[in-house]
């Protein structure tokens, strides 16, 4: 586990839920695996004293937090208050918050993020699948039978794509160390820096899957900052060039966003990047 | 969702940006009528949404005399295959300088960004990779509700002071109207003061519904179908159909098709959870164009269930074949359901990608 210790108490905002009942469970599930202590609260503003599969609910997280001894915050919140239940769990004093929820307002996105910069914590999405170190903790929705324990971290901006690589990986018999979704949107909370340089400074972390999309520069950013080994995949080599954003979108970001450049500019750097996924395993192989 | 110039206008002229006196035209037999308003000169210009519009001849500029004629033949015309249905006749401004302004968001920066340079118009984007230094930017504190002073006197130096005005009514339409772009370029300098001669507004699909626009008009009718039943959807020019979940899978499906030789008709991102009759809606959308000639399911998940995936399969009866790689819940029981039928089950992306390649070879 790459932020914080390997066992945080978890609280998960949006309890009640359809999406936060259901990963309640197979957070909850995951944890009694693993002997670790999983959801200990949800909070949902006006379902205080119900309970989640045993897991009690609160009404807002400052009252979850006196209750509990907690550092992270799941979300599953719908889109429209999402970035309120973000900037509330780095109110509350959690380190970490993992923003589930797809489909959030940008501008949102970039106020919640930066009040909880200021406020010390984390911020891992949103539109992320969240992070899972195997054998220690599942913070999220990843499938956790497709994991498996090693030295191998994985930090992607997608989800499903995630998995497919997670399998390929353990498949070939690759472990992974924690594997992390930053999320797919425009603005994110962690970007690809700040996940490279935690596994940085993780011992268990020996090599690197980067897994990437067209758009933005953050993929090359973060390989420049690391001196762990790294392979990279990017995806939407084929894919219809971007509808163009005016000049400003290219004055930005130097005109190449596209996965072919992108994918140049990382072979500049001296990072094998796969062509497909299931080359992932081998070029990994030559790097451990 | 993209503005067109005269609704980006019209809101920029809404919180105080001057905009030139203009009228807007849906036929040329409107133009005679709309003329007494303007003095002497005028500019037609095609309100299309594509890139390059005054190069590839969509802005006429006219005398009153001539503008009945000069109308005819815009409304006549494509601009880069764009049938021209409106058009905005707009006074001519005497031009001293212009300059160029947007706003828009940085994505590493993680806040909206001012971008201003001392020489605007249609060379901005090459001017800024030779002389990046020519393009000045200036990140904003979310969290602000107004455009530091001091970024604004930085940011515009020795141009003229009423171009600060204009930066924070810009920001204003930028933050309010959850926009992903506001430009003005060019941004001119006139006898009469500062105008915006162009205009530019993108609003964030995710805000569409906030900012009370109910109809997303950037996408086509398929799309928008897609739309309702909360998938995205993109039509290209290959065979193949694909339907994946999450963005990234189905990217990299299209590239594996790419990398064996075949060529995708459209893709589909069911999102998450697909449950049988979303995958019927998303299988019949994805048959429903004509060039599909084979179909790839590639879905990928733990909390799919594979036996309803293939029961929603099996509802939609399309005539292409479909083939399916599953993987999550239930893997076996989908199996079963779908075996003695005419789908081939194939275990891996790989595998699907060649077999729906080789379908159509």
């Amino acid at each position: 586990m790459i932020y914080g210790g390997r066992d945080p108490g978890i609280i998960v905002q949006g309890a009640t839920g359809k999406q936060g009942v259901f990963h309640i469970g197979l957070m909850n599930a995951y944890a009694r695996e693993v002997g670790g202590q999983g959801v200990v609260a949800g909070v949902t503003p006006g379902r205080g004293g119900q309970e989640v599969h045993g897991v009690p609910v609160y009404d807002s997280m400052r009252e979850a937090m006196e209750n509990h001894d907690a550092s992270v915050s799941v979300i599953f919140v719908p889109a429209a208050a999402a970035c309120d239940s973000v900037m509330e769990a780095a109110h509350a004093g959690c380190d970490l918050v993992v923003a589930i929820t797809e489909h959030i307002p940008v501008h949102d996105t970039m106020k919640a993020v930066e009040y909880a910069r200021l406020h010390g914590a984390s911020v891992i999405g949103p539109n992320s699948p969240g992070l899972l170190s195997p054998g220690e903790v599942k913070l999220g929705i990843m499938p956790a039978h497709l994991f498996s324990p090693g030295s191998v971290g994985v930090v992607s901006r997608s989800g499903t794509l995630t998995y497919e690589v997670v399998d390929e990986l353990s498949r070939a018999g690759i472990g992974q160390s924690t594997v992390v979704g930053i999320g797919g949107d425009p603005v994110i909370g962690q970007t690809f820096v700040d996940v490279l340089a935690r596994f940085e400074d993780d011992p268990q972390t020996k090599a690197v899957v980067l897994i990437g999309e067209v758009g933005g520069n953050l993929e090359e950013e973060g390989v420049s900052f690391t001196d762990l080994p790294v392979v990279a995949y990017i995806a939407g080599v084929s894919a219809p060039p971007e509808k163009r954003m005016g000049h400003a979108g290219a004055i930005i970001e130097g005109g190449e966003g596209d996965a072919r450049s992108k994918i140049r500019r990382l072979r500049e750097l001296g990072v094998p990047v796969a062509s497909r996924p299931s080359e992932i395993p081998e070029l990994i192989k030559e790097m451990l | 969702m993209k503005f067109l110039e005269y609704e980006a206008k019209k809101v920029f002229g809404e919180y105080g940006i001057p905009v030139p006196k203009s009228a807007l035209i849906r036929s040329p037999d409107e133009v005679s009528a709309c003329l007494d308003g303007f003095d002497s000169a005028v500019v037609l210009k095609a309100q299309v949404d594509v890139g390059g519009r005054g190069k590839a001849g969509g802005i006429v500029m006219a005398e009153k005399s001539d503008a009945v004629k000069a109308a005819e033949d815009l409304f006549s015309r494509e601009i880069r295959g764009v049938p021209v249905s409106e058009v905005l006749v707009e006074e001519r401004l005497a031009i001293a300088h212009e300059y160029y302004l947007s706003i828009t968001i940085d994505r590493s920066g993680k806040h909206p960004v001012i971008l201003f340079a001392e020489a605007g118009g249609v060379d901005i984007e090459s001017a800024a990779e030779e002389r990046p230094e020519a393009v000045r930017k200036a990140l904003v504190s979310p969290l602000l509700n107004e455009v530091p002073q001091f970024l604004i006197r930085d940011l515009i130096r020795g141009a003229p002071v009423e171009i600060g005005g204009v930066i924070n009514r810009l920001y204003h339409v930028f933050c309010d109207r959850d926009a992903l772009l506001a430009e003005i370029n060019p941004l001119v300098i006139t006898p009469a003061g500062v105008y915006a001669a162009d205009a530019k507004l993108i609003i964030d699909d995710n805000a569409l519904r906030r900012q009370g626009i109910s109809v997303n008009r950037d996408l086509t009718d398929r799309e928008r179908e897609a739309e309702k039943h909360g998938f995205s959807y993109v039509e290209l020019d290959g065979d193949i159909g694909v339907i994946g979940n999450g963005a990234g899978l189905t990217m990299s499906t299209l590239d594996l098709i790419d990398y064996h030789g075949g060529s995708a008709a459209n893709f589909l991102d069911v999102g998450g959870g697909a449950g049988r009759e979303r995958v019927m809606h998303a299988v019949r959308l994805v048959a429903g164009m004509p060039s599909v000639k084979v179909i790839i399911v590639n879905l990928l998940g733990g909390i799919t269930l594979c036996d309803e995936v293939a029961q929603g399969i099996i509802d939609a009866g399309v005539p292409q074949q479909v083939i399916v790689r599953l993987a999550g819940t239930n893997e076996e029981a989908g199996r079963r359901i779908l075996a003695g039928r005419d789908y081939l089950m194939v275990a891996s992306m790989e595998e699907a990608v060649r077999a729906g390649v080789e379908a159509v070879q």
